[in-house]
């Protein structure tokens, strides 16, 4: 059986299959980047925050663009070549438009690699800083410590970026808890010379997997009741235990903290809360045909009352079950969280955690700074947000945390503020000149919001070159002094040289409750850097798909060009529609992204 | 990758030229013949099907006889520690009704009749209508098959995950389907996530399908069929080809922005400053729009009504000619409307979305498509109602289910109308009315079309016939028992009953039993109601045995057919072998006719099959030929 058309086209359609096949996928991929076009026109209408417009490095992106463009070109030569039967040809040709999708791939590696070790942090006054996080340490005494370069710390450093808890308690959920963090705790607490244990409880010696706990200093009497419920639920414990194959259900005192011991009592957790609602919902069935049999012409809502088990109806039967168990940390000691594991957000001076998988920590919140090299303050927000309440933006930046008192290093954001305000001032005195005012008086052109509110990093090292050579905003050569287009290929380059010597970017620890939201560059800080991920992301997938089947073409197809080659040539040809529409997507990213 | 597709399909057929003897994984498993291909996406789909009807019963058990513990004839199948963790004291809670509820709807659209219609039928039927040997792709067939169980088992599987199934609706709202599992760890074990991944793997499989079977519909078609030629069929399947194709990416958009959102923290459907009691403040960036969830995920939902009605609407209009010895009446107009109502469906997708208040202009732009939707509809109703007029009408059991479709997709049809006006919308948004209405669509509307494909072409997949008793037995009571289950829906409904209350309105009454909607009924007067249509749902699925037993059984013992064309038929796939042969045609086929020609008065006998040479007017020299078969 051979399926026609595979190889020549058929008359009325002039088409081959695979032909027919490309263009109607083609036509999907259309709605699929359509889809995803359509959200980012759509976030960004509706964005509600100072949408990030070319906060790209552009030349990674243009040098891409002429890298796709001309890999286009080469699959066209490829393709020739076999209609020609030139295999070399084809090779040469095919192998560069390979290469060029490697160089593309690299490139977006660099991209997303450096947004991946951009830190930004958004602080509750909506101002905006970003840069490099530090690495920190715990000393002995629980003091935080910046590690920087050259430095030997004592101990583990870790980023500067965490909540730092010193728990006194921790009590695990038996069916969430995760291994990974609590791994991670056990080795915390060991390398400060602690650890976690089955807490005490009053008067016992034990926990009691069921939770049959004794209250052993209670009255006589209360105790014997409570020792024959005890015996019971034992017995009633027992039978389980046999049934799941566990005969430990106790754990004595002073027992470590592991995962494994987590994992069996979870287990026994489960298998007890197995057996209690089977006998439960055997007693609910009876007392519901009892109550149907009572009234026979009642819905269900009006008797529901009648139909409730009471615990009378099911002592002796069933087993308490604990779905937490608590660990003491003997002796207390701080715990590196990260921030990541935090179910909701931690005021000052809390004296409680709860992370995402229901562990809680009970203890005190420790200075818990986010420490970090700054390569740029942005204030656009906060000044969207001081125009909306109808207030002087200027008087509001001038009002915050970062130029306060409270921030130890305000000193050096003060002085690149001032820079930065008499910059703008030149700028707006040129713009007047340059483009003069309209009838009403007013100048045609002003300063951007960008321009106005953000200091980004290559304001930073111009300021810092500027305050070193005593040259200030309004002289010729201060405009010298910016960085280039090709500085800094992929971003804020802070092992420049000039940024080193002149300490261009200021130091700065945010305070744990400052921070209202702390990201890298990822899809995570903002609907833009989702949209640009998710776009660029999936188009890169496409980049690699395409590449490897034209890489099959080039590397597994001697046999079929020697035996058919113009199926081949339409393979190609199909792979090569393809890498158009791969190369055409890319013309609408780039300007989207990068320049609007 | 299609640069793959195009790959692909070549040296493999080579191969199966020289070997005709297929060992058994490669002839029924790893198969690439469109028609076993097409019986494992039927009978995947009934299972799934089943399983669906399974969880309604679950949740009609609560809405009936709400607090009260699910009977162990319906509770039998979980393990005690399942029940342990989902039912409590062996009550149907909220969240198992939501995720049971979420599932149900996911199941039976995207598990269930999608590939039951378009993927069975359509592979099985489409190539034999059109005169092919298979499909154009056939290893993408295949992989399109597992893409679609893979989807299907990662959708199943997480009902046993630590966080169960789904809850968030089939239709997955965002920001609620965005929080949902916010508790499990590693978000890649969280039952929501699972439901975006196995959606990626089923979109996967309908975009490769919708590919493979419009490339051969455009390319493979034989010698002589011309467009105005093809069976009716096959236009249903062209249409619903390209509504998968463009109509599914948004929806790929949409689960990728939540699988972000969900597993990366970005906030594309999160909007600021959102507040949960779970968690208080999220950490997010927010600045997103649930709206826009709402816009992508009905781009999709939309043509996908139609994506599930078309091949029905295309099983019934072949089993009627057939049984009426009549052509179709008013073929053009109706390839014509079902072209028209393909392009419509594009534009009327926010009909869904009038209660997130988009603006008047909006709104007045979908009413009027959506009006203008149901004009191509009611001619391809009208005109398969038509075509009965003056037949000698054959009652077999396929035109049975045909001819139950016709009215009950009419009331599936009309009670849209008044959900089309945003006012009545209004009122009627996310009530019993609209269950009723899209329930009558594909319940007794697609399902019977597809029962209908079922018993009609049964015959050519096995050689026998499915027992008429038996199928009798399966049709009344279906039919008696749809209605009893469906038709309360839209009387409770217009009462106000929300489609979200798991114990069925109880709660609300014991607050308000007095309650008074505008159209003059409360809730009180029609609660009672609820355990009718649940019975009905009970004694829906006994009516289900005998259909199973009758599928099952007749393989073996079930009447054999007559000849390969038992039903006198003129459409292609009843000239070949039967079943037929990998390779399908033992003749070199040529079209010389429209596709239903039946009681032409200038040729004998009642059909003239489209594969018939056409007599000449003086005798020929040499006899013509009957094909052989």
């Amino acid at each position: 059986m051979e399926i026609p058309y595979t190889v020549t086209a058929r008359k009325d359609t002039g088409l081959f299959n695979a032909k027919v096949g490309i263009w109607l996928f083609l036509a999907s991929e259309v709605m699929l980047f359509g889809g995803l076009f359509s959200g980012y026109v759509f976030l960004r209408i509706y964005a509600d925050y100072p949408w990030p417009e070319r906060a790209l490095p552009v030349l990674p992106g243009l040098i891409n663009t002429f890298v796709l463009i001309g890999s286009s070109v080469t699959v066209v030569f490829a393709w020739a070549a076999l209609k020609m039967r030139q295999w070399r040809r084809f090779q040469f040709f095919m192998a560069i438009t390979i290469a060029c999708a490697g160089i593309f791939m690299v490139l977006k590696g660099l991209e997303y690699n450096a947004k991946w070790n951009h830190q930004a942090v958004r602080m509750d006054d909506f101002t905006i800083v970003e840069g490099h996080t530090h690495k920190a340490v715990i000393d002995e005494d629980g003091h935080f410590h910046e590690v920087h370069e050259g430095d030997d710390p004592h101990g583990t450093p870790f980023k500067a970026n965490a909540v730092i808890f010193k728990a006194e308690r921790v009590s695990f959920s038996l069916v969430r808890a995760h291994e990974s963090w609590i791994d991670s705790m056990l080795s915390q607490a060991e390398e400060r010379h602690s650890k976690l244990v089955a807490q005490k409880q009053k008067g016992t010696t034990g926990i009691f997997l069921y939770g049959a706990l004794v209250d052993f200093e209670a009255d006589a009497d209360k105790r014997k009741a409570a020792e024959e419920d005890i015996v019971k639920e034992y017995q009633t414990a027992e039978k389980i235990a046999r049934k799941i194959g566990e005969k430990s259900l106790y754990i004595p005192d002073g027992t470590p903290l592991s995962y494994a011991l987590l994992k069996k009592a979870r287990e026994i957790f489960i298998a007890g809360r197995a057996h209690n609602a089977e006998i439960r919902t055997g007693i609910l069935r009876t007392k519901w045909k009892d109550a149907h049999a009572n009234h026979p012409d009642k819905g269900n809502w009006e008797i529901a009352d009648e139909a409730k088990i009471t615990p009378e109806d099911t002592a002796g039967q069933i087993v308490k079950v604990l779905s937490t168990l608590a660990f003491e940390m003997d002796p207390p000691v701080p715990l590196v969280l990260n921030r990541s594991w935090i179910k909701r957000p931690i005021p000052a001076k809390a004296e409680q955690a709860e992370l995402r998988d229901d562990t809680t920590l009970a203890g005190a919140l420790q200075d818990s700074p986010l420490a970090l090299a700054v390569d740029a303050v942005d204030f656009r927000w906060m000044a969207q947000k001081a125009v909306e309440a109808d207030k002087d933006p200027m008087k509001v930046i001038e009002s915050s945390w970062i130029f306060s008192d409270k921030n130890e290093h305000a000193a050096e954001y003060k002085k690149l503020w001032k820079m930065h305000k008499k910059r703008i001032e030149k700028l707006e005195e040129h713009l007047v000149e340059k483009y003069k005012r309209d009838k009403l008086g007013n100048p045609k052109r002003v300063s951007t919001e960008t321009e106005r509110y953000r200091m980004g990093w290559k304001d930073l090292l111009q300021y810092a070159k500027a305050e070193e050579e005593g040259v200030f905003p309004g002289e010729e050569k201060f405009d010298d002094l910016r960085p280039s287009m090709t500085d800094g290929f992929t971003g804020p380059d802070h092992k420049n040289a000039d940024v080193k010597r002149l300490h261009a970017f200021p130091e700065l620890k945010v305070p744990h409750e400052k921070v209202a939201m702390a990201s890298a560059f990822t899809p995570k800080w903002n609907t833009y850097y989702a949209i640009y991920f998710t776009l660029t992301g999936l188009h890169g997938l496409h980049v690699i798909g395409g590449a490897l089947v034209l890489g099959y073409y080039l590397l597994f197809s001697k046999g079929l060009y020697r035996q058919n080659p113009e199926w081949l040539a339409n393979r190609v040809e199909v792979g090569g529609l393809f890498w158009h529409f791969v190369d055409l997507v890319w013309i609408f990213l780039f300007p989207i992204l990068y320049l609007m | 990758m299609s640069a793959e597709a195009a790959a692909d399909h070549g040296d493999h057929d080579h191969h199966d030229e020289h070997h005709h003897e297929l060992p058994f994984y490669k002839k029924y498993i790893w198969s690439t013949d469109h028609k076993v291909i097409g019986i494992q996406y039927g009978i995947t789909a009934l299972l799934f099907l089943a399983l669906g009807f399974y969880l309604m019963m679950v949740m009609r058990w609560s809405i009936a006889y709400p607090e009260e513990p699910l009977p162990s004839w319906m509770s039998w199948v979980f393990s005690d520690e399942w029940k342990a963790r989902w039912l409590q004291d062996g009550r149907v809670t909220g969240d198992t009704y939501n995720m049971f509820g979420a599932m149900h709807g996911t199941i039976m659209v995207f598990l269930g009749i999608v590939p039951l219609g378009f993927a069975a039928f359509g592979n099985f039927v489409t190539p034999l209508q059109i005169g092919a040997v298979d499909m154009a792709f056939p290893r993408l067939n295949m992989i399109s098959y597992w893409c679609y169980l893979v989807g299907g088992l990662i959708m199943v599987g997480s009902f046993f995950m630590e966080s169960g199934a789904a809850k968030s609706g089939w239709t997955n709202y965002s920001p609620l389907a965005n929080f949902a599992d916010g508790q499990i760890v590693n978000q890649f074990l969280a039952g929501q996530t699972q439901w975006l991944l196995g959606m990626v793997f089923l979109i996967s499989s309908s975009l490769l399908g919708a590919v493979n079977f419009l490339t051969t519909i455009i390319n493979l078609r034989a010698k002589g069929l011309t467009w105005m030629r093809l069976p009716f069929f096959v236009w249903a399947m062209l249409v619903t080809g390209f509504l998968l194709l463009l109509a599914f990416p948004p929806l790929e958009v949409a689960a990728l922005m939540q699988l972000m959102d969900r597993t990366v923290g970005s906030s594309f459907f999160l909007p600021s400053g959102l507040y949960t009691s779970g968690a208080g403040i999220i950490e997010a960036s927010g600045g997103g729009s649930p709206l826009l969830y709402q816009h992508l995920f009905w781009f999709l939902g939309h043509p996908e009504v139609y994506v599930l009605l078309l091949p029905a609407i295309a099983c019934v209009a072949e089993v009627i000619p057939v049984n009426t010895r009549k052509p179709l009446w008013g073929y053009k107009p109706m390839v014509w409307s079902i072209l028209i109502l393909g392009f419509l469906s594009f534009v009327v997708w926010a009909h869904h979305m009038y209660l997130t208040g988009m603006g008047p202009v909006v709104s007045t732009w979908f009413q009027t498509t959506t009006v203008l939707i149901s004009v191509p509809s009611v001619i391809l109703l009208t005109s398969m109602v038509v075509s009965l007029w003056g037949g000698s009408i054959r009652f077999n059991v396929p035109m049975l289910w045909a001819l139950a479709f016709l009215p009950m997709f009419g009331i599936g049809g009309l009670t849209g109308l008044p959900l089309a006006f945003n006012l009545v919308d209004l009122h009627l948004h996310d009530t019993y009315y609209v269950i009723g209405h899209f329930h009558y669509v594909v319940a007794p509307g697609v399902l019977f079309g597809l029962f209908a494909g079922v018993y009609h072409w049964y015959p050519k997949v096995t050689g026998r016939h499915l027992d008429t008793f038996l199928g009798h037995l399966h049709f009344w009571p279906s039919l008696i028992f749809m209605n009893m289950l469906f038709f309360p829906m839209l009387v409770q409904g217009m009462a106000g009953f929300h489609r979200r209350w798991y114990n069925g309105g109880d709660a609300y009454l014991s607050k308000a039993e007095d309650s008074v909607n505008v159209f003059g009924n409360t809730v009180a007067e029609w609660i009672y109601l609820n355990p009718v249509m649940s019975w009905g749902a009970w004694l829906l699925a006994l009516s289900q045995i005998p259909f199973v037993i009758n599928f099952i059984a007749s393989i073996w013992v079930g009447k054999k057919i007559k000849n390969d064309n038992p039903y006198d038929a003129t459409t292609l796939e009843w000239a070949t072998p039967t079943p037929p042969p990998h390779g399908n045609f033992t003749f070199d086929i040529a079209v010389f006719r429209g596709p239903y020609e039946y009681s032409r008065d200038d040729h004998e006998g009642d059909f003239f099959p489209q594969w018939e040479e056409p007599k000449r007017d003086k005798p020929a020299e040499v006899p013509v030929e009957e094909p052989t078969r």
